[in-house]
């Protein structure tokens, strides 16, 4: 299973730098992260190249920290590549609970990371209609 | 099932004859002290006569320091304990062999109660020296037998580390010190529950909720009981749970136990929350009379199921002076303990601040999330934080701003939990 780490977060200077501080001294790799805040808390969510590494060393210094289900979808880095996937979501009623993106390789590919509600429906639709997914291996290889 | 099998056992009529003819000696002997030398009142006919004796107050043991409440000859007294005042002289409290024999009978009577034996290990995490809470229990424990350890506050991998190595069945802890150990056991990897022998916990010293006993137990796989005492009576052992756990027996043939109105003096009727009063009934070298306690607590009426006639008093509510007004509206820190405790997704360390923002109090809690209940949303949190703050609305009638925090981010302290931070402009 593909996951992103989702932490706790206090709104305050030094809080996002203790993590990144702790993924760093594991040689793990941020490939990308999206903060959400409401107000004096927030969650993080970091994408990493060794997902279990970087959870077990968040864990051992006492983060919050939690693994949240996704899919990394690959897209080509054009006008529209986005509006087509969120139509193909929508006209399958498949909710959106995060959403954020990186390019990989610019002007030619870009990865659309998903929090959905159904995945093994949102990873059925989305092969059927010709998307690929990237997998944990090619996560950590990029 | 009884350490002092006539006293405990004693009928109502029995137990109100006993205490008559003590207090009468109790009168007597106190005659010898500076402070009750004019006493209005030196026998009575009733424990409802008694009720002339004016009241004793924590001020007057400070203005009488250090020798205006001593009886005996200071060549009697063996042992003195002190609380520390945050003003103004502490409050010395003397005791003769006597007393120290009594006390330790008391303690073991409550350890006895709740079924701890000479098998026992005791592990007491609670400070030694001038504070009761340390030799008060070591006395007490060794009396009944039972290997205790004198092992004091603080350092928590080595209190597991004796908790390990020694089998502790018993631990005597504050209760918020007890939630802080276990995230200790959890960083260490260690579940209490499989990891040690421990099945009894002595719990006292500070004001805490029913929910946080039931977490206590919970976390730990023990039973908690509350342990009732304050040093000007001797410490631990006035009162204590038995194994029903429905209020607080304390020893009458020791005490005298009256819950007081403390505006206005009166006796308040069984059920009724005031002040509780109690009186010495077998110290020798310091009686103490109608002492006012500043405890708030009520009597809870009718018989216990473990058969025992001795009184009930409901869980220590806080002290008088522990009370806040924020607004206008009274209110207790161990309601906002006891409202946020039963919520799912709280941890085990919380705060209450109080500041002046636009001329108006503004109570803020800061609460600890649970580590190993969020599940990674921050919808989740926000309707965490909403609910804490609904709930908190309906208990304490004061909308606070609830902010949550990550475990293990808020003060922790050595001894007592200070939970209430009062940053109001004065
Ligand atoms: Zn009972």
């Amino acid at each position: 299973m593909t996951y992103h780490l989702s932490i706790f977060m206090e709104n305050r200077p030094g809080k996002l730098e203790r993590i990144t501080k702790i993924l760093a001294d594991h040689a793990v790799n941020i490939r990308a992260i999206s903060l959400a805040s409401a107000g004096e808390f927030g969650v993080a969510k970091f994408l990493v190249d060794n997902g279990e590494t970087a959870y077990n060393a968040l864990k051992e210094q006492n983060i919050t920290v939690s693994k949240r289900r996704i899919l990394i979808i690959l897209l080509s880095d054009e006008p529209g590549a986005m509006h087509g996937l969120l139509q193909v979501l929508a006209e399958n009623e498949i909710n959106l609970e995060d959403c954020y993106g990186f390019v990989i390789d610019r002007g030619n590919q870009a990865a659309l990371v998903i929090e959905a509600e159904k995945y093994p429906q949102a990873e059925g639709v989305l092969r059927e209609k010709g998307y690929k997914l990237l997998s944990d291996e090619e996560l950590r290889s990029l | 099932m009884f350490w002092d099998k006539p006293v405990e056992t004693m009928e109502e009529e029995a137990l109100r004859e006993l205490q008559l003819r003590l207090l009468n000696e109790t009168l007597a002997k106190a005659a010898g002290a500076p402070f009750y030398r004019d006493l209005p009142v030196r026998e009575v006919k009733s424990l409802e006569d008694f009720r002339a004796v004016p009241f004793t107050k924590k001020q007057d043991l400070r203005e009488n320091f250090p020798y205006g409440f001593l009886r005996t000859d200071l060549s009697e007294a063996v042992r003195l304990h002190s609380s520390s005042g945050t003003t103004g002289n502490p409050t010395v409290v003397f005791h003769t062999m006597d007393d120290l024999e009594k006390w330790t009978d008391q303690v073991a009577r409550c350890l006895y109660m709740v079924g701890v034996r000479k098998e026992d290990v005791f592990q007491n995490t609670m400070g030694y020296g001038l504070f009761t809470g340390g030799l008060g229990f070591q006395y007490g424990a060794e009396k009944l037998g039972a290997l205790t350890i004198p092992i004091g506050p603080g350092n928590s991998r080595r209190q597991i580390w004796f908790m390990q190595t020694f089998g502790t069945t018993v631990v005597h802890i504050l209760p918020s010190y007890a939630l802080r150990l276990y995230s200790v056991f959890e960083e260490m990897g260690l579940d209490p529950k499989k990891d040690t022998k421990l099945r009894i916990f002595i719990i006292g010293s500070e004001p805490h909720s029913e929910e946080l006993r039931r977490q206590i137990e919970e976390l730990y796989g023990v039973k908690a009981y509350n342990s009732y005492g304050l040093s000007e009576m001797c410490g631990p052992g006035v009162g204590f749970e038995c194994p029903y756990q429905d209020g607080i027996h304390i020893w009458e043939d020791r005490y005298i136990v009256e819950v007081i109105d403390p505006e206005t003096g009166e006796t308040v009727p069984d059920g009724e929350e005031g002040e509780l009063v109690l009186t010495t009934l077998q110290k020798e070298a310091m009686p103490l009379l109608r002492y006012r306690t500043g405890d708030l607590t009520s009597v809870i009426p009718g018989r216990c199921r473990c058969g025992r006639v001795h009184k009930r008093v409901a869980r220590i509510k806080g002290r008088a002076d522990d009370m806040l007004i924020i607004n206008g509206v009274n209110l207790f820190p161990i309601q906002i303990e006891k409202t946020i405790m039963k919520i799912p997704g709280v941890g085990k360390n919380y705060l209450i601040e109080i500041k002046t923002e636009n001329f108006m109090d503004k109570l803020y809690v800061k609460v600890e999330v649970d580590r190993e209940i969020f599940a990674g949303t921050l919808s989740g949190l926000t309707e965490l934080q909403n609910r804490i703050t609904e709930e908190l609305k309906g208990e304490i009638l004061v909308t606070p701003t609830v902010q949550l925090v990550e475990p293990g981010s808020l003060p922790v302290w050595e001894g007592k939990a200070k939970r209430v931070q009062d940053m109001r402009n004065k």
